[in-house]
This record gives structure tokens, sequence and C-alpha cells, in this order.
């Protein structure tokens, strides 16, 4: 699961609403996995992204140099475009789990797949 | 051009290859006369185009008698070509044999006026409530309400004296394996016939035999995956069915007067050929079987259990009335299913389909596009420029996405736990039909507009119920095993193609009865229907759609090599079945998918159209502002 991933995920546990996000990520294998950089799609997905679910992702992940914010004019900005890269799309949680905020309930990430099933009773109607 | 096509002069109007080759030799040397079944017309081909010419100017228009004895005008026209690739040998249904001439004439005679039809009251009434063929049954009742036996009943005189030589010596020289202690007489006028049927496995043991007297018959055999099988049952033969032929494929006879057989070699068993160069029309007559089979006392053990009332749960899927049972209906029809079938499924789904894949090329870059029920993820690579992510309700499939490097998770299409608004674009192909109830269905819609951003677009894909459109049969029925090798080369003039398109598949042999294709329905016994309405029917693969929700098999295949060929005369349960999977669908009507779109509030349709047998289509996601919505 990249960051760019748990970037949309959020809890559908019932009730929970836009409370479930973000999904508080523990990691207990990560990978870096080179992707070819290109900018235009990191440019292009820097306004879709929820910036403090981002940094707290990064954060527990303990990930290094990772911009705070979009700078001005990020759009032409090479090196915060290729942090932006590495942080979105080069690392891949294998291992670990996804907690909703609101009600606590864990979800397993396993081989780098997330496992969002609800039982019945959590599903909302 | 030495190939003319003849109109009016078909196997499926009546006419046989007796009738109509001499007609045609009058004419010119005959290369060859290729008559299709159930078509109303035939191709001719000349050994040199002047005897085609002669051919044309003197038969065009001209009368001549079928062998029902009716007047039949004849068309003639060129073709360029007129050829059939057959069919490769098909093999008989597995465990089936035909002995043939396993009684002497003198035997069948007395066979056949052993038989006293109006012994009893109760007989008679039995015969007269069955409308079809005439039955009498001994050593146990045959109940048609059931299609049981009653095991606590046996009739008081067993089976008739003179059927034990035949089967001392049948068993002794090992046609049979074990002695049969029920005995159904069935007669058949011409016109009569069975509906296609598995004999109830929990009545009978493995052994079905079955002896041909009177008259020979074409029974069909097919296999629940559609493939169908002709054989010939001549008279004085001996059906041998077991295992597969036995437990698995259901075996009738069309009612009609004339089968369609092989010209060739008369009054032979095996299968009919494809060859149309090669097939004519017989005359039925009176045929009486004798039906031998042994009670079973104990529940049945076969490997067929999804078609064996002993193994399968007391009660089939029936239509849910609820959320919970849909949920239930689904749980085990649908995701079990995948589940387990999702390594074979995945192999299928290999070729993106040019109308999806146009959708996702259209959309902007650096879209963020979710795919819901992605299954293997088909979709998932297709454009580069994207931020695509995946979910499926079944692990193993997302499993798959993961090896191929995709962004995937597991989720449930009701519950997608992915934040509002997110999504530039998203596709659902082949999902929604999966869900058991219109509120789940709507629920699931709602869910995927749910993640769009407003004015983002979504594409959705769902089997349709109509599989034939715009006269255009879909791929799914067009790809029957039957015709898969069967491919029509026929290059003619305009006007006799629009003749052809006319006259295509009437289908009817005389007017009392229609002939079959592979879309004859199962029909039990007019008096016998103990099927409640709202039990799932079983599909037929690559056949038309009678119901809208319905459980389609899926053969599973699995890796270590495909499935290995079956010798027909086998040893029973000696080799192993394709297990068989049922999989729930509702499939959708014309205007159903706009209609259920519509009830949500906050979309426009784009497009709506058919492709390959699904109904498809474009929504968009409204703007909202101050209580008016725009697009």
């Amino acid at each position: 699961m990249k960051l760019l991933t748990h970037n949309l995920l959020s809890s559908h546990v019932r009730g929970v609403g836009p409370r479930g996000f973000p999904l508080r990520l523990q990691a207990t294998e990560v990978r870096v996995n080179p992707v070819e950089f290109n900018p235009d799609f990191v440019a292009r997905m820097i306004p879709k992204v929820e910036w403090a679910a981002l940094l707290e992702a990064a954060d527990t992940l303990h990930l290094a140099e990772v911009p705070r914010a979009p700078t001005e004019g990020y759009e032409h900005d090479e090196d915060f475009l290729r942090k932006m890269h590495h942080v979105l799309l080069e690392v891949e949680v294998l291992e670990g789990t996804l907690q909703c905020p609101e009600s606590g309930r864990l979800f397993p990430i396993s081989r780098g797949i997330p496992n969002m099933l609800l039982n019945d009773e959590e599903t909302e109607t | 051009m030495k190939s003319l096509v003849v109109a009016n002069g078909g196997l499926g109007n009546g006419m046989s290859r007796k009738q109509l080759l001499p007609v045609l030799e009058k004419c010119g040397l005959v290369e060859a006369l290729l008559m299709p079944p159930n078509k109303p017309y035939s191709f001719v081909r000349y050994k040199t185009t002047e005897e085609s010419r002669n051919a044309y100017a003197s038969l065009n228009g001209k009368e001549i008698v079928d062998d029902l004895g009716q007047k039949v005008i004849l068309y003639l026209n060129f073709v360029e070509r007129a050829q059939w690739k057959e069919l490769g040998h098909q093999a008989l249904p597995p465990g089936l044999t035909v002995v043939e001439e396993i009684i002497s004439s003198e035997d069948e005679k007395m066979l056949l006026e052993s038989i006293n039809w109006t012994e009893d009251l109760d007989n008679q009434n039995f015969q007269k409530s069955l409308k079809h063929r005439r039955v009498k049954h001994f050593g146990y009742e045959f109940h048609y309400e059931n299609n049981n036996v009653d095991k606590d009943k046996p009739l008081p005189e067993g089976l008739p004296d003179i059927c034990d030589s035949f089967l001392e010596k049948w068993l002794a020289e090992g046609y049979i394996k074990c002695r049969p202690d029920q005995l159904t007489i069935n007669q058949y006028e011409p016109g009569q016939g069975i509906p296609a049927h598995i004999d109830t496995h929990s009545a009978f043991e493995d052994e079905i035999i079955s002896l041909s007297l009177g008259s020979e018959v074409v029974m069909d055999f097919k296999h629940p995956d559609g493939i169908t099988v002709q054989v010939m049952l001549p008279r004085r033969s001996l059906l041998v069915m077991t295992g597969e032929s036995r437990y698995l494929w259901t075996h009738g006879i069309t009612p009609r007067k004339f089968d369609t057989v092989q010209a060739s070699e008369d009054y032979k068993s095996g299968i009919i050929t494809s060859d149309i160069g090669d097939l004519t029309l017989r005359k039925r007559g009176i045929r009486t079987s004798f039906t031998f089979r042994k009670v079973r006392h104990m529940p049945c053990t076969c490997n067929y259990s999804l078609v064996c009332n002993s193994q399968r749960k007391e009660t089939p899927p029936s239509f849910p009335e609820s959320d919970k049972e849909a949920s239930q209906l689904e749980q085990e029809y649908v995701h079990q299913v995948y589940e387990e079938i999702a390594g074979h499924f995945s192999s299928t789904r290999h070729t993106p389909w040019p109308h999806i894949v146009a959708f996702l090329k259209a959309l902007p870059d650096g879209s963020i596009v979710a795919d819901i029920g992605c299954g293997n993820g088909k979709y998932l690579g297709i454009n580069k420029e994207f931020y695509m992510i995946g979910c499926d309700r079944s692990k193993n499939l997302v499993d798959i996405c993961r090896e191929r490097q995709f962004q995937a998770f597991v989720c449930d299409a009701l519950a997608v736990p992915v934040r509002s608004g997110s999504c530039d674009a998203c596709i659902s192909i082949a999902v929604i039909h999966h869900f058991a109830t219109a509120e789940r269905r709507v629920a699931a819609l709602r869910e995927i507009v749910r993640l769009l951003r407003p004015g983002g677009k979504a594409l959705i894909y769902v089997w349709a119920m109509e599989q034939e459109h715009n006269n255009q049969k879909s791929k799914y029925l067009r790809e029957n095993r039957i015709s898969q090798e069967k491919k029509e080369e026929i290059k003619c003039d305009k006007s006799t193609q629009g003749l052809l398109e006319q006259k295509s598949d009437i289908g009817s042999q005389n007017s009392a009865s229609s002939v079959l294709s592979i879309d004859y329905i199962q029909e039990k016994e007019s008096s016998s229907k103990t099927v409640t309405n709202s039990e799932l029917p079983i599909h037929t693969n690559r056949t038309s759609f009678h119901s809208q929700d319905v459980l389609v098999p899926w053969h599973l295949k699995t890796k270590t090599g495909k499935n290995k060929p079956v010798e027909p005369f086998g040893s029973v349960g000696s080799c192993d079945p394709s297990p068989v999977f049922h999989r729930y669908y509702h499939v959708f009507r014309d205007g159903e998918l706009e209609a259920t779109c519509q009830t949500l509030s906050n979309v426009i349709i784009l497009q709506s159209y058919y492709d390959q047998g699904n109904w498809c289509i474009i929504l968009q996601k409204a703007w909202v502002c101050y209580g008016a919505t725009w697009s």
C-alpha cells in the first residue's frame, strides 16, 4: 500500500462518517520500490492530497525529508516534486495495520493489501 | 460460380436428402449437397459452372414435394462459396455405451407384444395424466411429482419374467454390472419426447440401462456447460448410462416426428455427425423403451454434488426476500465461489474490452480512478497517467492484483472505504449484477457515486438478459461449443443474404411441434411441477437467459493440465470431474440499469449502450450549488 493510497482510504464503520479519516497507520514492514519519476503526474496529484493525513502517515513511518506543504509554484519545483514522488509513490507498506480513529477498529495490511472488510454489524446500512 | 443456395430445400423445413438430391442430380453432376441441420436451406455444388447455371434455370421457382408430402417451391441463387467447417470428432458423454443388436428381431417382437397396456385403471389414469408418452412401471412405482420411487412400497409382481433371461445374459456377457429391480416401459409416438433431465441421484444406483424397440431415435445429451451431443439409439440396442453420463449430463428426446441423422450409414449408433454433407432426415416410428434401474437405498455419494439431491443442501437457493437472505446468498454463491475459482477465473480475464479502455483513455491525465470490483486487475494498468486503485470482495483476486504491482484492497462494494468525492472517475465492470436485491444494487451504485468528485464520471457494466441485440448474438452465445469450429462462410449477393436472414432458424419441421435449438427449455411433466416459483434456476452456459435471477455454472479447471479428455468407455468413477460452482447473477433488462441510475438524485446519465451482451452506462456526478444542480 502506497501512501497516496492510504491518503484515499477512510473507515466505513457504521456511524463514523468523515471522522473515519485518516486511518491511523502502523507498519511492521515497509519497502521502498523505485518508480519512474513523472513530474507532471506528481504535480497533478498535489492538489488532491490531504496533507495532514499524509504528514501523519509519513511521520509514523519516520520518513525523512517530507515537505510540510506545497511550495509556491510547486509545479516547477523539481526538488519538491521528487520528494513528493518518493513519499507518495515509492514507499510501500507491506505489513501493518490501519486503525479507525473513531471506533478503534483495526484493519490488517498483509503483503501490501489492506483488508477493509467489515462484518455485518459494522457496516453502515 | 458452381455453388447455389437452395432455399426451402433444407432439413429445417422437412426436406430430406433423399427427396432433394435426385432433383438436383437431374441438372448435372452434384459434387456436394450440404444440408445444415435445422435450417430451411441447403447448398449444392456442381462440377461445372454450366451445370449450376442449368440448375438455376430449371429449378428456381420449381415446385417439388417434401417428405411430409407437402408442396414446396424451391428458390435458388448463386453463392460464391459454400463451405462448412466440421466440428472435430466429438466424444460420447463419459460412461455412456450403446450396444447394438443386443436382441434379435423375434425377441423384439415378443417383448413388444408382451406389454399389456390396459391392465388396470390406475395405470390408465396415470397414462392419461401425462399427456405425452405411455408409461408402465414394474418393481417400484415411479412418482413423477418428485421424480423418485417409493422405496417402502415395492410393486407386488417385480420385474416381468420374460426380462429375466435377457438380464442374466447381459450380466453374464458383461454389458451390465448389476441386476436391476425397477423397470419403466415408455412408448413414444412420433412427435412425443421426454424433457431433458438427470435421473434422480438418490432414487437409483449408478447404472441405468435402456433397451430401444420398434424404432430408433436420436437422444440428446447435454452437459451443464452447454455442450450437446446427439446420440443415435438404433432399434434393438441397449443404452448403458453410468458415471458422468448418468449423474451430470441430462438426457432427453425432442418431441418431433423426424430426426436429423447421418445419411451414409444406416441405422448405426454413435454420435450424429455435424458433417452437413452427410445429413438427412429420418421419420420416427413408434419407439418403446425398457429402462431398467436399481433402486438406491443409501444416499448418493457421487462426485457431482452440485446436481446431487443427496448431497445438496436441503433447500436449493431461492430468490431472497430480505437483505439478510440476499447477503447470505451472495456469500455462498458469489464470494465463496470467486475465492475458489480466482486463479482460473483470472486466466480467462485477460483482454481488456475496447469500450472500457476508450473510456479510461479519454480521462484527463492525473485522474484518480477507482475500479470497484476490480477482479484480477485487468484495467488497473491501462493508463500510466492515472492513479488507479482497485478493490474487490475476493482476497484471492486482490492477491493477483498485488502480484501485478497494482494498488488494491479488499472490501465490499456496499461499503467502500474511500473518502467521499476523492475520485475523478470510477469503473465497475460486471459487479452490480451479483447483488441479489434491487435495493442492494442501488446501494452499490450510490457508493460509486459517493466516491466521485462533482463532475466525475463512472462507467458501469452489467450482464444483459438480452444476449441477442440488433439481431446479433453476443460473443457469449456465439461461442457455444457446438458451433465453435463451424464457421459459416457464405459469400453471396445481397438479395440472397436477405433471403437467408429472413428465413433463418425457422426450426419447425411440422406445425404441431417446434424443433429445439440449444434453447430448449427444461420443463418438468406438467403434473409434477414441484419446483417452487422462487427457486433460482440453473442457467445453461452459452444459451439465452430465461430468468433474470439465475445461478450460472463455472467449471473449474486447475493449472495442473487442462481437463484431460475422458475415455468414453472408461470405468466408472475413475476420472475426476471438474468441480462445478454456481454463481448468482441478476441479469438486467433493457432500460433497467438506466432506471436504477435515475433513482439517484445527483447523477446525470451521459451515455447508455449495449456492448457484447452487457448493458452499460456512463454517469456523471452533478455539481450542486445552493440547491440547484447543473452539469
